[in-house]
């Protein structure tokens, strides 16, 4: 799925400023619930286990299922032997998904699979499946995939064009520059690591498929369970009420679904299959690797003049790379040639906020070791290149306050004068993102016993979004929290689309919000003749429906719905423009430590200021932007998706080598975000990681003097590059 | 040996065999096939027939159906199957059900009791503590751990006491409020 | 893993006769390590032996040292009193082992004979030398994470144990068992060097015996050093560390024993690094020469240079750790 192709379309149809006129729908001038902190409705059921997960269904005559992987980088499938893995103890089913004679490309790819009654016999199962391979040359890293004698892999070359760009007059740019930096700069691949990992419980009711999945999807992928398997769309029923993290990565059944559902239907019984750790770094996506050779220049007044950038990334076996570069600021004269380079590893999948903490890195490291050239302070310098400003590009306010808020004033130029071992530093880095929404349906019943429930098949993937659906219907009907009932995560509601691109919320709340005026108006029509007024004179707060002039001159919601008797009311809405919005920005300051003895960087502090158009649960979007920002602590310092030169196998697919930060790890961490009413609602789960890393990486470079070009940052590299400024001077 | 006819008596006796030095006497052997495993978890008793490979986590969470604690790393890494044992969070990916007989075993289940949560729990829903909730089961577990061990535990023993949980959603700081908040004591 | 059969003895000689099986037997103390390897099918035991009910105590011995059963757990072993203030570095290690959950279940006895954490070794598709293969795919591979001492090879591991080195540096011996009786074997000879013969294991332990206790001997009057280098705060394996043991005389050190951990095969006995710190008075100076001298004599890998400099630190900052100066 690619998460930017859909950002760019939404984009395309949202102007980034204030929304379209939204008459009845408009959101409140001086809301009841919106944008205050609101405790996530489903906080109990997860704390206490009761939340059933994907992983956690356990249905009647279930058996379980194990997928058979190539561990060969690059190999023709000879011949698969099922016999006798059908034989051993406890199988049930047995497929083969590869057929003889083609080719898997990467570690991981799947090749059969068996379901058995317990897990313990189908792994002793899968392990009994015989699969002939004959290895074929393997590309392990883009140096193999790009050298001039490298195998040809891939049917149409190792290397595909992509991405070309040229503005302005780049000749003339560089004859103006003052300064020029020509340096190469890279981000690398990793993983998702979803904590639940990908897979399924598909169940079958004569050509009927239930399928529990652990998706951002659950509509999507009930749409291409049907496709692959030939079968009516409303013939599959997906259910996702509660998912253990996705990232971009979850937006469909994957070939261990459609494998799942095959040994569903072979056995007669409800198969379980959930892919273990390795599994799940090697065949659920990743974040795509970057790397860009870039000559700059700026001018002896701190004016960028001239960027002109080679870049090239790996997605895998086959997949795009791409990213955007230059990134935010503005240099008028450009040119950028991008190139995606196969190898023979997993395929990337979006993830959190697509191609932008690259092309952030790319060029905020650059704006540094430019700023330096010019002597200029890193804000300063930025201030002094941004594009114009705007609702959707807030950076220069952002810049002003956080500086101040962050203690700015105190950084010390490039290299920590202060005695010791232990360098200390700041660094900043700015970002954007879309998050526009647009699409969605829902549904609202309101019953006679006054119960309101609000349906929506989107799925809340730990963003909150069940409870941004409650706030909206509670919002509109004047209710607490308490008096709507939520439902989603279903493939049987009302449309709407997957959690992605930070669209969900821009996408819901507009539906929710139509869907329940429409509905509120219906109950007022109903109201108004007993009061004798019209149903225009009506408002509904503080769970009363009221004249708006007199209070007192009213009823509850509960007598209210007994007017309806037999007959509830039912309304179906749609999004439509203007109570959403496109286009976020934001600006992070990182402040960390370096022991240059040991090449170790702690983080220290992280400051993110952060908008996201209108605040729908303020608890749970500063839970995003701490979420994103750890995660790029994460993509800084720890995780790094690491093959074997050699052998082009992943020798760290576990969450022991596969660092992730843990509590001791975590700095402090102040979120300020601007809420932009006016704006509409904007999604907020990617901006907040864009640019922590960044951050950080310019923060290393503050402390020691000694710039760090590539991620992740660390210790052997912090080493040698203060060992180069120590030999050579600068680096 | 059940009573018997003298017949049958005196065959046993002389039936009765020398104990052959080599005989198999010391302990049972169990296994590779299904042996019968007795739990105590959350106070009550949990009776299993399986195999002496299955680990304490997939024995609970595939055959009693005891599905709070979650299976993410299965190898002693991530912390999200963290239960009590015998007073000690353990990884129970990384123990025997067989050999956690005879033990207290607190899930992530046994803290509340109906709708009433554990105040940990309580803490964490009030701050917001968790987002997808799928290491949030191991956290709480952990942090139940840590207060019991320390009531007035500093924001350096509720680190150490978490180090052995991962959170992908990087829900950590609100953890650590909510540690704090457990304790009863506002910090600001 | 595959299915095993499960035996739990009460006594030594029951664990001794239970290994004695047709197929691999293997113990199990606080299952750490043990069930993550055979989840990955390094290991397969048919058969697999309970240690955690031999002895579990920890004993004054009469010469005034510590006899530490195998099957003591890490958390008690830290939290022993007399072992912490008799062996400040045996404690500084065991805090640092793992996490609240390993420490809680892992035993003396499995740490010290925990196999390694190389990811050829624990990834099945690599068959190194370690599991019966003719090669180390660690020397043009990935190796940033491996041996910078005593890589002469055939295997480039870096011992895992972090008690090994502390038990080292106080001369610690370990009590074997099997049916044929009993033997003592000094901590310093336990672990191997790896040759071609021996390189499946990384100890003398033979396959049917079982380490039972570790004996300390009373410390004598010496100053202790401990400092580990890790990358993750939060859990992580270390990069480099080093216990210094030093045995004073007035404000001169009159004998030094520094061992350091992760960077070699085995538990390093740094020679070079004693002989910097014999006779000089415990300072900073003394302790940067030690850091110097400790990798005069590094032989690192293609990726792993880095390591030189992290356990110079690990070295300087021990001693320092030992004259009671601040570190950072």
């Amino acid at each position: 799925m690619a998460d930017e192709q859909v950002v760019r379309d939404r984009d395309v149809l949202q102007r980034s400023g204030a929304p379209a006129p939204a008459g009845k729908y408009a959101w409140p001038e001086k809301p009841a619930l919106l944008s205050t902190p609101i405790k996530r409705l489903d906080g109990p059921d997860k704390v206490t286990g009761r939340a059933r997960y994907t992983y956690d269904i356990n249905r009647p005559g279930m058996i379980y299922g194990k997928v058979v992987r190539s561990p060969y980088p690059h190999a023709r499938v000879v011949s698969v032997d099922l016999a006798a893995a059908q034989r051993a103890p406890g199988v049930k089913a047995a497929l083969v998904y590869r057929e003889p004679g083609t080719q898997v490309m990467y570690q991981g790819d799947p090749v059969a699979a068996v379901a058995a009654d317990t897990e313990e016999r189908a792994r002793d199962a899968a392990r009994l499946v015989r699969v002939r391979y004959e290895p074929l040359p393997h590309l392990a890293n883009v140096e193999q995939a790009m050298a001039a004698d490298a195998p040809q892999v891939f049917p149409n070359g190792n290397v595909r064009a992509g991405a070309r760009d040229e503005t302005g007059d780049l000749a003339a740019g560089f004859a103006n520059a003052a300064h020029t930096v020509d340096q190469t700069y890279s981000t690398h691949v990793i993983t998702h690591v979803c904590l639940e990992t990908h897979g399924c419980v598909c169940e079958w009711d004569g050509e009927k498929l239930t399928a529990w999945i652990s998706t951002q999807a659950v509509i999507q992928s009930a749409q291409q369970f049907a496709q692959a398997l030939g079968i009516p769309q409303s013939n599959v029923h997906c259910i996702t009420q509660y998912m253990g993290g996705g990232f971009g990565s979850k937006f469909g059944p994957d070939a261990q679904g459609i494998i799942c559902a095959k040994l569903a239907k072979q056995a007669n019984a409800p198969v379980k299959l959930m892919l273990d750790r390795k599994e799940e770094h090697l065949d659920t996506g990743n974040r795509p690797s970057a790397t860009a050779h870039i000559r700059a220049g700026v001018s002896s007044d701190g004016t960028l003049t001239a960027f002109e950038a080679d870049s090239w990334g790996t997605g895998g076996a086959g997949a795009a790379s791409g990213f955007p570069l230059p990134y935010i600021y503005n240099f008028p004269n450009r040119k950028r040639i991008h190139k995606d380079v196969y190898i023979n590893a997993g395929l990337q999948r979006a993830m959190r906020a697509p191609g932008h903490p690259q092309g952030c890195f790319l060029t905020e490291i650059l704006m540094d070791e430019l700023a330096d050239h010019v002597q200029m302070d890193p804000v300063a310098f930025r201030l002094r290149n941004l594009p114009p400003a705007g609702p959707n590009a807030m950076w220069a306010q952002y810049f002003r306050d956080g500086a101040t808020r962050f203690g700015w004033d105190k950084r010390h130029a490039t290299g920590d004068p202060a005695p010791g071992p232990i360098k200390t530093g700041m660094g900043v880095s700015a970002h954007r993102w879309g998050g526009a929404g647009r699409g969605s349906h829902a549904h609202v019943d309101i019953l006679s016993d006054g119960s309101a429930v609000v349906k929506c098949g989107t799925q809340d993937i730990g963003t909150g979004t069940r409870t941004i659906v409650a706030i909206v219907a509670a919002e509109t009907f004047g209710l607490p929290i308490s008096g709507v009932k939520v439902e989603i995560g279903d493939s049987t509601l009302p449309f709407s689309g997957g959690s992605g691109g930070s669209t969900t919320a821009a996408s819901v709340t507009p539906a929710i919000r139509v869907a329940c005026t429409d509905a509120l108006d219906a109950l007022f029509a109903k109201v108004a003749p007993t009061l004798g007024v019209q149903p225009a004179d009506l408002v509904a707060d503080g769970g009363r429906i009221h004249v708006k002039s007199n209070a007192s001159k009213g009823v509850s919601w509960k007598d209210a719905c007994k007017l309806l008797g037999t007959e509830p009311i039912e309304v179906d809405g749609q999004w439509q423009d203007g109570l959403s919005g496109a286009g976020t920005s934001g600006v992070q300051f990182a402040e960390a430590s370096v022991d240059i003895e040991t090449g170790i960087v702690r983080v220290t502090r992280i400051l993110a200021m952060q908008d996201c158009g209108l605040i729908v649960d303020k608890l749970t979007a500063e839970s995003q932007a701490y979420g994103g920002v750890i995660a790029a602590i994460n993509f800084a310092l720890f995780e790094d998706r690491i093959l074997d030169r050699v052998t082009g196998q992943m020798v760290n697919p576990n969450m022991e080598w596969y660092l992730l930060a843990g509590m001791s790890d975590v700095p402090t961490i102040d979120i300020v975000l601007n809420n932009m009413p006016e704006r509409g609602v904007i999604g907020i789960g990617e901006p907040p990681t864009v640019s922590t890393a960044s951050a950080i990486a310019n923060a290393v470079r503050n402390a020691t003097g000694a710039t760090i070009r590539s991620l992740p940052l660390h210790p052997h590299k912090v080493l040698a590059a203060i060992e180069q400024v120590r030999a050579g001077g600068t680096n | 040996m059940k009573s018997a006819g003298v017949t049958s008596i005196a065959t046993a006796v002389t039936s009765v065999a020398v104990p052959d030095a080599g005989a198999q006497i010391g302990p049972a052997v169990l296994g590779p096939g299904d042996v019968p495993v007795a739990l105590t978890v959350n106070g009550k008793r949990v009776d299993l027939k399986i195999e002496p490979r299955v680990t304490l986590l997939d024995a609970l969470r595939t055959r009693a159906d005891l599905t709070g604690n979650k299976r993410v790393c299965d190898r002693g890494t991530c912390g999200a199957c963290t239960m009590i044992v015998d007073g000690r969070t353990v990884y129970a990916c990384s123990t025997l059900a067989i050999e956690a007989q005879g033990k207290e075993i607190r899930t992530v289940e046994g803290l509340s009791s109906g709708n009433a949560l554990h105040r940990v729990q309580q803490a964490f829903c009030d701050v917001d503590a968790l987002m997808c909730g799928f290491c949030t089961p191991g956290f709480v577990v952990a942090t139940v751990a840590v207060l019991e061990k320390h009531p007035n535990a500093t924001r350096e023993q509720i680190s150490k006491g978490l180090d052995g949980n991962i959170c992908r959603c990087g829900t950590f700081v609100r953890i650590m409020e909510a540690a704090l908040k457990a304790q009863g004591v506002a910090r600001g | 893993m595959k299915a095993f059969a499960y035996v739990n003895p009460a006594t030594e000689k029951e664990a001794v006769a239970a290994l004695k099986t047709d197929g691999i037997a293997m113990v199990i103390g606080g299952g750490q390590d043990l069930l993550a390897r055979m989840k990955d099918y390094i290991d397969s035991p048919e058969r697999i032996v309970n240690v955690k009910g031999l002895d579990a105590t920890i004993a004054a011995t009469p010469d005034g040292g510590v006899r530490i059963g195998s099957a003591v757990r890490i958390i008690d072993l830290f939290e022993h009193a007399q072992v912490a203030k008799l062996y400040p570095a045996v404690n500084a290690a065991a805090i640092e082992i793992g996490t609240p959950q390993i420490r809680n279940q892992a035993t003396v006895g499995g740490n010290i004979n925990q196999r390694p954490r190389c990811w050829y070794y624990r990834n099945e598709e690599f068959v190194c030398y370690k599991k019966g293969g003719s090669r180390c795919f660690a020397v043009n591979g990935e190796n940033q994470y491996h041996a910078i001492f005593g890589n002469e090879g055939p295997s480039h591991i870096v011992h895992p144990s972090s008690l090994a080195v502390p038990l080292v540096a106080y001369g610690a011996t370990f009590r074997l068992v099997s049916s044929a009786g009993e033997r003592e074997v000094a901590a310093a000879d336990y672990f191997t060097r790896p040759t071609l013969q021996n390189v499946l294991k990384e100890n003398v332990l033979e396959d049917e015996e079982i380490l039972t206790h570790v004996i300390l001997p009373p410390p004598g009057n010496v100053k202790t050093g401990h400092y580990e280098v890790r990358y993750k705060a939060s859990h992580d394996w270390p990069l480099a560390f080093t216990t210094v043991v030093l045995a004073m005389n007035g404000s001169t050190i009159r004998s030094a024993r520094v061992v350091l951990g992760a960077v070699a095969p085995v538990p390093w006995r740094s020679k070079p690094a004693e002989a910097a710190l014999t006779g000089k008075p415990l300072n900073e100076a003394t302790a940067a020469a030690a850091g110097e001298a400790a990798v005069s004599e590094a032989a690192p890998m293609s990726g792993n240079a880095y390591k030189v400099q992290i356990a110079k630190t690990a070295v300087k900052r021990a001693v320092m750790n030992a004259a009671g100066l601040k570190t950072v």
